[in-house]
């Protein structure tokens, strides 16, 4: 498949043809659209859903993408039932976040084979490698389906029904002295095949790539996660809606943008069960969300300076400086400095501090000096120039293949498609207040540490505004937690997925409920699994140098990308 | 396994290990003069302190991050914390540099052998702070399929430092701990690498092994992920 | 002028006055002071010659490991803190200034650990030859207050020659570690250096062109005489000032050649973990990390007698002064290192062969021509 199909080409006007209404979706047409194929229609509450045949997978695809202009697969969720297998992709637009369809796939218990997604969307790859890793579900034509978060050894498939814990994995002598030792010497061949990883000073985190080196230049990479899985859509299944699973969403994004992730659950959550939030509480959620973006931005920004510097230099440092000052805002607030645990369903944990005031004028002098520091990042990094011969047109990213292998954030911004959702599928008090959503179209590394420098300065207005609105609300009204039941069932069977916008890009997660008080299928599609799945564009035959500076400003949290 | 059986069962795991590791005093800091010498004369203690103070009060650290305690990991050697104060400031890139690796997250099953060949490389004296939750039980996370129950498991700690994460100030006082503890002599009785010598002494006291004995040749068995057995 | 190129001791003729001008009894290699001192008389035989050379030989060779033993445990922290607002240690006695002892002995009594199938000797050789190549460097420079071991008419030639020995434990290292990583460091120091050690070399003739020799301390004496007065202060013609172009020409190929940003690329830690010295523990780290100092030091060395006017200076004795100067270009590199990112291997070549190279050869003719015309 070429990217520069000419249906996609062609396809601004064809997708205004099919499906689209004023009002958003018309799933009659995309009905008619898709005909035969069709075998069943789902109402999740998110969208409607359309069951279809597990070999006639890739023609659905390829026409809903086509002529219907969902070019966004943002994720892929795999479950098993007591009598089926289930694969549902969930289709969106870059142009319009709010038209979402699902596509669900069932296949037999004993046979779990589904036709790949792949040719249609590259981020699909993966996607369905992790579904074959922890449900067990084979796709047919898939490239190169092998486990992708557990080790090549592992006996059964985690997150199936039968699965049993307590059977220990055995692993034998043989395959396991050393797990890297394999002599990569070709015949006649040129290259060098070096492990970046999974310990390496540039990975951050604990990634590990397959390099394929030509002399400096790279040749070939490949991105070997699960070195940080830890389970953590089991977790999730694990605990009660109201109050056990929240704490879990600040670990998945750690560099402090805690709070965006628990606005993932809570969202979701929120919607699944129809719970509401009292404005107030939307917007101190919307201030404390922009600070964990900021401080998750600033850690990005530092460690792309490390990268690129090359030690802990005064860049680093600074941007640690400034995370302090956040950390601390958000530390008064919640209580904690990473894990914040502020949110709860239908509401926050607690009000600002007392007293307000004070509170206030911390921020405010926060955000006052703000605009100085940005300036002193700018003439540290952005306007270097060696720096941005390092940058600039290194690590290209074309807007197409980004959207074929689903990036977002300030990835996506980077390479100038203009995507967010905190503007495109409103939520939270973002729609009443006044900011820009940032893009760049450099589509290179220096494009993307723009970005994040700049939404710094967004998140800043945002804060700014909220700081106002806050102030002046009236004492009474002071409504911080709507009424929940003291243990949310929702109704059986029902499924949403539901997306924000996190420091990353969309934070996506799915919830089917069984009607008990914990959800019997929980997923989390991750920004920086699909983000990182870019690596290879953007960094086969450039330098060494390059790869880890790619690397960097991509943003990868390890944490999120393995769950 | 009845539960009864099984924690009968970690209790003997428990003091195996725990012997393997006692085997005599600490041996670690001795020097070969001293093993000569039998008894410490006056010349040779004094030595044995100063080197006890050189290795307490200046050590390199491994530049190695996990998890989100990472995070905190970072921003204790960053501005306001600023771990170099106590001499320990220097993240080095290679193992083979490093005096101390501080162990910030959670250890999953295909990582932990991994962090088992990178402390290896370690040149002795070496020491571990298992930094949060996940490393001393797997934290938030210790239900998981795939997670490490501590990194005891794989790893002998020095000084555990709770929290989840632990502040940069709590991770600083563990450091400074350790600095202590290595400055009075008394770091964690381990001078075997438990893993290497005594990972098939313990899988015989295992029920696995008892039950699988007669199919598995017990030399190619390495490791189990269940480390919920483990002690 | 007189005297014989010669062997360390031998030469025992006038030289010219070193430039600090303080003392009459200066001038003369180190040797013959120390002979002197020890009451050997002027005349020495070939065994009073080797004990008074060896005296002095260890005398700088001491001088120079203190001040790396300052300069790497302690100074480098304190220095790439105050750039970074922290304060680095200040626990371990005064001003922190025993992790000085504490690193050293730490490290030394570390576990040597010898990876498998690393290509011994080379593997050992190496940093001993990255060490010890610097420190034969420090045999021709003129420090001032007459501590200058050797003063051979050729030892402008002498410093390079030794100092690029270093390329060689660079590549012997990298390679003989049976790292890939090291091996990429090792391939990465090699292309560094053999790029940017011939415009180092082309700038430094552009200063010989005006002093008209090779000899340190004859370069050193030509910039005794004031360029300008300027009210009553007198500028003396330190080549900085005559010819400030060769000035940041040097002090940038410099910065390449001891491994410094933005030309760190031969360890580059976020990109080839430590490059060559990945897999080097314990006295072999510390030789490697000696060595790296040593360089830089034996390159501010260089810089101060081409460039600085050796050791003159006001007031000071001149050995002060002199060793203000590597200080300072010390700190310039570790000012670099904190705030200049690292360029990437084929722009840093391209900048070498490209750029470097043409214009220290414009500066060199430029210089010729001058020169030609003045004279
Ligand atoms: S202890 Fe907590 S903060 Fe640390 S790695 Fe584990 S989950 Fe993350």
């Amino acid at each position: 498949m070429s990217l520069e199909d000419p249906q996609d080409q062609r396809g601004a006007q064809d997708r205004e043809l099919v499906g689209v209404t004023e009002e958003g979706v018309d799933y009659d047409a995309l009905e008619d659209l898709l005909g035969e194929k069709v075998i069943g229609r789902e109402s999740h509450v998110n969208a409607e859903a359309f069951v279809i045949r597990p070999d006639e997978v890739q023609d659905t695809l390829f026409a809903l993408r086509d002529e219907a202009g969902f070019d966004h697969c943002s994720c892929l969720t795999a479950q098993e039932y007591e009598d089926r297998y289930e694969s549902i992709y969930h289709l969106k637009k870059y142009d319009d976040p709010t038209q979402e369809v699902g596509v669900v796939v069932p296949t037999s218990k004993r046979a779990p084979r589904s036709q790949t997604a792949e040719p249609v969307y590259r981020t699909a790859d993966w996607h369905e490698r992790e579904a074959y890793d922890l449900i067990g579900i084979d796709y047919d034509e898939h490239p190169d389906l092998r486990r992708i978060l557990l080790p090549e050894t592992w006996q059964g498939h985690p997150m199936g029904m039968d699965y049993n814990q307590d059977q220990p994995q055995v692993v034998t002598f043989e395959s396991h002295t050393n797990p890297l030792a394999e002599d990569h010497k070709g015949e006649e061949s040129d290259t060098m095949f070096i492990n970046i990883g999974p310990h390496h000073p540039a990975t951050h985190g604990v990634l590990h790539l397959k390099t394929v080196l030509d002399g400096e230049q790279v040749a070939d990479v490949k991105p070997d996660i699960g070195y940080l899985h830890r389970c953590e859509e089991q977790m999730a299944q694990q605990g009660k809606y109201r109050k056990e699973i929240m704490p879990y969403p600040d670990r998945w994004d750690y560099s402090s943008a805690g709070i965006l992730n628990e606005w993932a659950y809570a969202r979701a959550a929120e919607d699944l069960a129809d719970i509401d939030v009292p404005e107030y509480a939307q917007v101190v959620r919307t201030m404390s969300a922009e600070l964990s973006r900021m401080a998750g931005h600033m850690l990005a920004v530092g460690t792309f300076a490390l990268d690129v510097y090359g030690d802990f230099t005064a860049i680093f440092q600074y941007a640690f400086r400034d995370r302090e000052k956040i950390l601390n805002l958000l530390e008064d607030l919640t209580g904690q400095r990473l894990m914040f645990n502020y949110l709860r369903l239908g509401g926050l944990a607690w009000d600002l501090p007392e007293p307000r005031e004070e509170y206030f004028d911390t921020v405010r002098d926060f955000l006052d000096e703000l605009p100085q520091n940005v300036e002193e990042y700018h003439d540290l990094i952005s306007s270097n120039e060696i720096f941005q011969i390092r940058c600039v047109d290194t690590g290209v990213l074309e807007p197409d293949v980004a959207k074929s292998y689903g990036a977002t954030g300030p990835v996506a911004r980077g390479s100038g498609i203009d995507y967010d959702l905190r503007r495109d599928d409103p939520y939270g008090y973002y729609p009443e207040l006044d900011w820009d959503v940032i893009t760049e179209d450099g589509c290179d590394n220096y494009a993307r540490v723009l970005c994040r420098l700049q939404e710094v300065e967004q998140s800043a207005r945002i804060i700014e505004q909220c700081v106002d609105l806050l102030e002046d609300w009236p004492e009474e009204d002071r409504e911080i937690q709507s009424n929940v039941p003291r243990t949310l069932r929702p109704d059986e069977d029902a499924e949403i997925y539901r997306a924000v916008e996190a420091a990353k890009g969309e934070l996506g997660i799915y919830i089917r409920s069984d009607g008990t008080d914990k959800p019997a299928r929980f997923k989390i599609r991750s920004p920086c699994f699909s983000n990182l799945q870019t690596l290879p564009e953007l960094s086969e035959g450039e330098y060494i140098p390059d790869l880890v500076a790619s690397l960097g400003s991509l943003d990868i949290i390890l944490g999120e990308v393995d769950r | 396994m009845s539960s009864q059986e099984r924690s009968a069962d970690t209790e003997a795991a428990v003091q195996s290990t725990q012997e393997d590791r006692m085997q005599g005093a600490d041996d670690r800091f001795n020097s070969k003069l001293r093993e000569a010498f039998g008894s410490s004369p006056f010349i040779l203690t004094k030595f044995d302190q100063f080197m006890n103070w050189v290795r307490g009060s200046s050590m390199f650290m491994l530049q190695f991050g996990i998890a989100c305690c990472s995070i905190e990991m970072m921003a204790t050697y960053a501005i306001k914390h600023d771990l170099d104060r106590f001499g320990a400031g220097i993240p080095r890139a290679s193992p083979r540099q490093a005096d101390v690796i501080i162990v910030p997250g959670t250890i999953v099953s295909k990582f932990a052998p991994r962090m088992k060949r990178v402390y290896d490389q370690m040149p002795e004296p070496k020491f571990v702070v298992s930094m949060g939750s996940c490393t001393i039980s797997g934290g938030p996370f210790q239900k998981g399929y795939n997670v490490v129950k501590g990194a005891e498991e794989v790893i002998p700690c020095d000084i555990h430092v709770p929290g989840c994460p632990p502040r940069p100030e709590a991770l600083i006082y563990g450091v400074a701990k350790l600095q202590e503890r290595i400055a009075n002599g008394e770091s964690s009785p381990v001078t075997v690498k438990p893993y290497e010598l005594k990972q098939f002494g313990d899988l015989e006291q295992d029920e696995l092994v008892d039950h699988l004995a007669q199919d598995i040749d017990e030399e190619t068995l390495v490791m189990r992920y269940n480390w919920a057995d483990s002690p | 002028m007189t005297g014989t190129a010669g062997t360390v001791g031998e030469t025992a003729s006038v030289f010219l006055q070193s430039g600090s001008g303080q003392g009459a009894t200066e001038g003369a290699p180190l040797a013959d002071t120390v002979g002197r001192l020890l009451g050997f008389g002027s005349n020495m035989g070939p065994g009073e010659t080797l004990i008074a050379a060896f005296i002095g030989a260890f005398f700088i060779g001491n001088l120079m490991l203190a001040m790396t033993g300052v300069a790497g445990p302690w100074a480098k922290r304190k220095i790439t803190a105050a750039f970074t607002d922290r304060i680095a240690v200040n626990r371990v006695g005064p001003f922190g200034l025993l992790i000085i002892v504490a690193d050293a002995v730490r490290l030394l009594s570390k576990e040597l650990v010898v990876p498998d199938g690393v290509d011994r000797p080379a593997w050992d050789i190496a940093p001993i030859l990255m060490a010890g190549s610097a420190l034969l460097g420090f045999a021709v420079i003129p420090m001032g207050n007459g501590i200058q071991l050797a003063d051979p008419e050729t030892g402008l030639v002498y410093v390079f020659a030794v100092s690029s020995l270093a390329s060689l434990g660079l590549v012997a290292a990298g390679y003989a570690s049976n790292n890939k990583y090291s091996l990429l460091g090792g391939l990465r120091s090699i292309a560094q250096n053999i790029a940017y050690e011939i415009p180092l070399v082309i700038t430094a003739a552009s200063v010989v062109i005006f002093a008209g020799t090779l000899q340190l301390s004859g370069i050193v004496a030509a910039q005794t005489e004031p360029l300008v007065t300027i009210l009553g202060v007198s500028i003396p013609a330190w080549y900085a000032f005559v010819n400030p172009f060769a000035f940041v020409l040097f002090m940038a190929a410099n910065l390449a050649e001891v491994g410094r940003n933005p030309f760190d690329i031969p360890e580059a830690p976020t990109e080839i973990v430590a490059g060559y010295q990945t897999e080097y523990s314990s006295v072999y780290f510390v030789l490697m990390y000696l060595g790296e100092f040593l360089h830089i030091f034996l390159g501010g060395a260089i810089i101060a007698t081409l460039f600085l006017g050796g050791p003159a200076g006001p007031v000071l004795p001149g050995i002060v002064w002199f060793i203000i100067k590597i200080w300072a270009v010390f700190l310039f590199t570790q000012w670099m290192r904190s705030a200049i990112p690292r360029v990437r291997i084929d722009q840093l070549i391209e900048i070498g062969w490209k750029g470097m190279l043409v214009l220290s050869f414009a500066n060199l003719v430029l210089t010729a021509v001058i020169v030609g015309l003045i004279a």
